[in-house]
């Protein structure tokens, strides 16, 4: 059965008379009649459901015209003016639009808050008889997530969720239709849509592809093609014929509901209806069946004919006492750098846990979870015994999560099971029970066999199931390992639902754990294992997974585990010199920018005997000199000279640890600083080090210094030379005031400035003796100044 | 006032790479620039907010509340067909700034330079992700985003920041303008969307980002070689 949708209402009140800048939702109550007319054009040519006039009508957007009093009153009216316009047989949408705010992180609206707005505008459409309650053209998955949420809550009715979609296929928070596919079926969407910004050509596709990955009826919205600003009037460019010669492939896409959105008129629709046959049967393709979790903006599949998925372990404070700390102290950046060096390192899927004792695990999580969905795109694993953390981080997350994990003990099924169904959560079944650990393999597979039947009673479907085989160690019972490979094989065999474990328990108490750990991977994989949780960094289980994908037959003819292996370590130029002439070879190591090599090689001169002053002279200022030069012809970059000048620090840094006694000379004193007004100083820093490493003492004064704190400190340390540096227009100035200040406190030192804005014409007019326009060029000006 | 924290999951490493100076170069450490984008990365906060106002591009005036007359010519050139603008403000916050002065007093200079350039690709970026929001927001008005145009561009004075960031509403995304009209996070960026109707755009017009052609500092470390 197709159903055919209104379209437009929008451009139908403005061509009623809806003055520029009014409230639309306000004529419900102030103008009825005419917004019933509106909706008997389309009831009259054929429309089966008929949409509210509320798209905005809730708190937030309402608060625009003073009138977010007025929710249930404008909300019940425009129930009432569908009702007059109804046939026998037509049926009403209440209309939900977005509140025009993003949800917090992405925004600064708090999910709690659009959840009330939404639940209020959806109770009152559905207190006053909607038949289905429509939200639509939402940009953000997170907002859909909850209106759909308080949608449940509020009614009973049939709820649809149409997105809107950019031009590149994804709605502009990143989200693709595939992804929202699974997480909206998941969440209990009864039919899932697309609406508005694209035309019917650019929205089959979309169709097509929720028609792939979901169950559910499908619905769309068109507009009449992309519109252009015509004196001032917004044209939509698709008449009704070529509107309509779109509706028989959305609904061969697997479209069951259509109607037209901004731009589409009664004729539309009218000839719409005339290219459909209601009773036609759509055959939609089979859509896939795979377990599938997601982020906001991305799907990982599951399953016995797909690749290993590797889920990430290290976002866990257990054994841990810094990243505990950390967490304790709401500081969160070492999770960060967990959460991309993991994903990073290969794994698709990270779990995370914030089981810090005396927290609040519940906000923690919700805070977490929101950095990590802006921060990586892979699904997250919520791992927890806390049902109150649970929550909080399955409504903060974007996507569709696993619940790691839950056991067969009565207060988990019954506090978890229903979570997981709330908010289209994957599980992950694990076979404890009430009685402890079972041991044998039949003993497992009963257990998980009433998580699943428990899980399927509540609701949730074989696709939101997995298992975990339970790893006992092996140091403690012999035959630990080969119980856990046959559950994985009994599963396998029994339920078909995709596996997990924790691999690591295996090992402990062992030596080589890396060793046993990646042997049991091997022997996992094989037997049946799907997503193993793991440490994605341990090189020997990261060599087992490259060589177990590649037998597998998840790495076509060994591509990537060629590419990864077959690459020789080209051996370094510097290692080559170092027998032969150790002078060479740390000069070589500064222009190569080799840090970790310098301390050795500067030990190996200091134990040849050679004299600080003559790895100074013979080595290391020629490196800074062919480095400089470099730079100068355009042959290395500033990151390189940096790079060379950072191996020089540490060259001297290592002389003065081996040699207390060795003083270096410094070749002159040089003032720098940011000038008075100006924030910036990142070129003013790479002088100072260029030049330090140069044998000048450098007092940096730092950023927005006063002419007076330049001319004191000029007088204290008897300043051979005072750099000065601006950025901006607004503050270069200031390198006047400054110099002026100079000399009228008659200091005799010599001016260099530099810096974005400045050329050598305003530096001559300001009176400095010179003008560098870039660190090096510094350096060169310092030492001719300084006749050195 | 709209408001999007446009995440970024990732960091350009060429970007990067031309923010540090190191253009074409291929023979600089990898690791290094990975570094530096996944350190900036972590430290990067961002937010961005803006407004959109009518534009008289007879009177080059910015019809807000007091409007704001244009002085800039290359600004009015470029919004010569503009109908409406959009102000934006945008920043990452400047826990980035503390790291990259703390990492060359350790004598890491190399680092600090690269985690400079790393931002200022990390700003860029989510600034890319607010144009983008702006021009689907657009798109269904038959309105169509003209590339940004930042104070200090071309004739530009940025002694119009403080009146852009104010009608971005910049202070709300924590961004403030010092008296010598410098924005503080230094990470930060703002801009005027010209908004052109879609039709003129087809004929006559370039979406596309400005490129260094225009810009009078000719030895700037990230300038881009001509593209002719």
């Amino acid at each position: 059965m197709i159903y055919i949708f209104d379209g437009a209402m929008g451009t139908m009140l403005q061509e009623n008379g809806l003055p520029p800048g009014y409230c639309p939702e306000l004529w419900n109550l102030e103008q009825p009649e005419k917004v019933t007319a509106i909706h008997r054009c389309y009831v009259d040519i054929g429309a089966d459901i008929i949409e509210t006039n509320t798209l905005g009508a809730n708190r937030i957007k309402l608060t625009h015209y003073h009138l977010s009093d007025q929710v249930a009153a404008l909300n019940h009216a425009a129930v009432r003016t569908a009702r007059a316009a109804c046939g026998p047989t037509t049926k009403i949408a209440g209309s939900v639009g977005p509140t025009g705010k993003l949800i917090a992180p992405l925004g600064d609206l708090t999910f709690e808050t659009a959840y009330n707005v939404f639940f209020e505008q959806i109770s009152a459409l559905s207190d006053a008889g909607a038949d289905y309650i429509i939200i639509e053209t939402i940009i953000d998955i997170q907002e859909m997530r909850a209106a759909l949420l308080a949608a449940k809550a509020a009614t009973n009715k049939p709820v649809i969720c149409q997105l809107t979609f950019g031009d590149d296929g994804r709605t502009v928070t990143g989200t693709d239709p595939a992804t929202a596919a699974i997480i909206l079926e998941a969440l209990g969407a009864d039919i899932i849509g697309a609406n508005c910004s694209l035309g019917p050509d650019k929205l089959l596709n979309i169709i097509n592809t929720f028609a792939a990955h979901c169950n559910v009826p499908l619905s769309v919205q068109p507009n009449a093609g992309m519109p252009e600003l015509i004196n001032g009037q917004t044209v939509f460019p698709m008449g009704p014929v070529e509107f309509a010669a779109w509706g028989p492939k959305l609904i061969a896409a697997g479209a069951s509901y259509i109607g037209g959105c901004c731009g589409t008129t009664p004729s539309h629709i009218k000839e719409l209806r005339k290219t459909i046959t209601p009773s036609i049967k759509i055959k939609r393709p089979t859509a896939i069946s795979h377990t599938a979790l997601t982020s906001r903006s991305k799907t990982i599949f599951l399953g016995a004919d797909l690749p290993t998925a590797i889920i990430g372990e290290r976002i866990n404070p257990t054994g841990r006492k810094t990243l505990a700390a950390d967490i304790r102290a709401g500081n969160y950046s070492g999770i960060k750098k967990e959460a991309l060096a993991q994903v990073k390192a290969g794994a698709s899927i990270l779990d995370v846990n914030m089981g810090v004792p005396g927290i609040d695990q519940a906000t923690t999580m919700r805070q977490v979870i929101e950095d990590l969905s802006l921060l990586v795109n892979v699904p997250l694993a919520i791992d927890t015994t806390d049902a109150a953390t649970l929550e909080a981080g399955l409504r903060a997350f974007p996507g569709r999560a696993l619940i790691n994990s839950i056991s067969a003990e009565p207060e988990r099924l019954e506090t978890f099971l229903p979570l997981a169904k709330k908010y289209g959560a994957a599980i992950l079944c694990l076979p404890i029970a009430a009685g402890g650990v079972p041991k044998s393999v039949s003993e497992r597979v009963q257990i998980a066999s009433t998580i699943v039947d428990a899980a399927l009673n509540i609701g949730l479907r074989p696709k939101d199931l997995l298992l975990d085989a339970l790893v006992m160690t092996v140091a403690a019972d012999a035959t630990a390992a080969q119980q856990t490979l046959e559950t994985l094989r009994q599963y396998r065999k029994n339920f078909g639902f995709p596996t997990v474990m924790g691999l690591s328990n295996i090992s402990f108490g062992l030596p080589r754990r890396s060793q046993l750990n990646s042997a049991f991977y091997a022997m996992a994989v094989a037997s049946g294992l799907d997503a193993p949780i793991l440490n994605p960094y341990d090189q020997e289980m990261l060599d087992m997974r490259n060589a177990a994908a590649c037998l597998l037959g998840h790495d076509s003819s060994g591509q990537q585990y060629s590419l990864t292996y077959s690459a020789a370590q080209p051996l370094s130029q510097t290692k080559e010199m170092l027998t032969n002439n150790p002078l060479a070879a740390v000069r070589q190591a500064i222009i190569n920018g080799e840090k970790e090599l310098v301390p050795d090689l500067i030990c190996q001169c200091l134990s040849a005997g050679i004299k600080p002053p003559d790895i100074t002279d013979q080595a290391l200022t020629p490196a800074m000199n062919t480095v400089g030069e470099a730079f100068s012809q355009g042959h290395s970059f500033l990151p390189q000279v940096m790079l060379a000048a950072e191996t020089m620090r540490v060259a001297f840094l290592t002389i003065k640890e081996n040699m207390p006694a060795h003083q270096a000379v410094s070749v002159g004193t040089v003032i720098l600083a940011t000038v008075q007004g100006d924030i910036h100083d990142l070129g003013k820093n790479i002088v100072a080090a260029l030049l330090e490493n140069n044998g000048f003492a450098v007092i940096d004064l730092g950023k927005d210094v006063s002419p007076t704190t330049v001319v004191q400190a000029a007088i204290e340390h008897k300043a051979d030379i005072i750099g000065l540096c601006a950025l901006m227009t607004t503050t270069m100035p200031q390198i006047d005031a400054t110099i002026e200040a100079l000399k009228q406190n008659k200091i005799l030192a010599k001016t260099i400035v530099g810096g974005a804005v400045l050329t050598s014409e305003y530096a001559a007019q300001a009176g400095a003796d010179a003008y560098a326009s870039d660190g090096v060029q510094a350096v060169n000006i310092a030492k001719k100044l300084l006749k050195i | 006032m709209p408001r999007y924290n446009a995440p970024i999951m990732c960091i350009d490493q060429n970007e990067t790479r031309r923010y540090a100076g190191l253009k074409g170069q291929t023979n600089f450490p990898d690791t290094l620039i990975e570094q530096a984008c996944t350190e900036a990365l972590i430290m990067t906060t961002p937010k961005g907010t803006w407004n959109t106002y009518p534009y008289n591009a007879t009177t080059q005036t910015i019809l807000s509340n007091p409007p704001l007359k244009l002085t800039s010519t290359n600004l009015s050139r470029h919004l010569e067909k503009a109908v409406e603008v959009v102000i934006i403000a945008v920043t990452i916050g400047e826990q980035i700034e503390t790291k990259i002065s703390e990492l060359f007093t350790a004598g890491n200079y190399t680092l600090g330079l690269l985690l400079d350039a790393a931002g200022t690709a990390a700003v860029e970026t989510v600034a890319d992700a607010i144009n983008n929001f702006i021009t689907v927001q657009n798109t269904n008005r038959g309105l169509q985003p003209i590339w940004r145009f930042s104070p200090g561009y071309g004739d530009w004075s940025i002694t119009d920041q403080p009146h852009i960031l104010a009608l971005a509403d910049g202070s709300s995304a924590g961004i403030k303008v010092t008296p010598s009209c410098m924005l503080m996070p230094r990470k930060s960026v703002t801009a005027i969307i010209g908004l052109v109707p879609k039709e003129i755009i087809s004929t006559s017009i370039t979406c596309n980002k400005t490129s260094c052609e225009r810009c009078s500092h000719q030895n700037c470390l990230a300038r881009k070689e001509s593209q002719t």
